[in-house]
């Protein structure tokens, strides 16, 4: 519950960054971490096919493909953050917290689910150079971004 | 699955959401929206979880649905900000006013 807890923590914590960070380019990035962290909650419950999927598609492909978007249409920064909003955000999020905690919810059964053969060796090997790929990106991506902030640095 | 794990799930989930809604309304640029859509998506894979305690296998492939569904959706929306970049040479979400008027 503990680990739960700290993973559901930094999801939500990282995808706060993203609404109050002024740069597209750091908040595609921290949603990226997002969905890297409801992958993983996937995978903390043995649910490894989704948190493949998940992880692959929406970090591996759009995620990048968000991240370079940013990056190309990359501005001066400005807050992009309605106050006036913010208030009825937030009393819906006491009144849905507050259901949620008054349901009490009945606890389920353990989750039981395998695809038959999922890892062999060569299907690990797979996710390995396919993960290694996708970090490499990331690492590409940020050094674009870092390209252009030392750009604009000597520009002005 | 304990009733504490899966109300962290919801809540986490329902946070995220929000958040998610508040970037979308907040967003002035369509950057920011594609991202915020993310979020909103991230969210509901979250709230999947649970289900797959109860219906695993009918879960899983809910699961499959609905990522290649949204990402799907969120390709054609990548290719409406270039378009939009094309035509308007800006990707401001004032510039997205007139619909389909013109």
């Amino acid at each position: 519950m503990l680990l739960l807890s700290a993973l559901a923590c930094t999801a939500v914590l990282s995808s706060l960054v993203v609404l109050l960070t002024r740069d597209n380019f750091y908040a595609s990035m921290f949603m990226s971490a997002t969905m890297i962290m409801v992958a993983t909650i996937y995978a903390l419950f043995d649910l490894q096919p989704v948190f493949v999927l998940i992880v692959f598609i929406f970090v591996g492909a759009l995620g990048m493909v968000t991240v370079a978007l940013a990056a190309t249409y990359r501005f001066a920064p400005e807050r992009q953050i309605s106050w006036l909003w913010a208030l009825p955000v937030v009393i819906t999020a006491f009144i849905l917290a507050f259901s949620v905690y008054a349901a009490q919810l009945a606890p389920l059964g353990k989750i039981q689910f395998a695809l038959q053969r999922f890892i062999t060796s060569e299907y690990l090997l797979l996710i390995i150079f396919l993960t290694s790929l996708t970090v490499l990106l990331l690492l590409s991506v940020l050094k674009m971004g870092l390209k252009y902030k030392d750009n604009e640095g000597e520009e002005s | 699955m304990h009733a504490t794990d899966i109300s962290i799930i919801y809540v986490a989930s329902f946070a995220i959401l929000l958040i998610g809604y508040l970037t979308a309304i907040s967003s002035k640029d369509v950057i920011r929206l594609l991202i915020s859509l993310e979020l909103m998506f991230g969210a509901v894979f979250m709230s999947l979880i649970p289900l797959f305690s109860a219906i695993s296998n009918a879960a899983f492939g809910i699961a499959i649905l609905t990522i290649f569904t949204s990402s799907g959706e969120l390709l054609v929306l990548i290719y409406a900000i270039i378009m939009l970049d094309r035509q308007k040479k800006n990707i401001y979400t004032s510039s997205v006013t007139i619909g389909g008027d013109r």
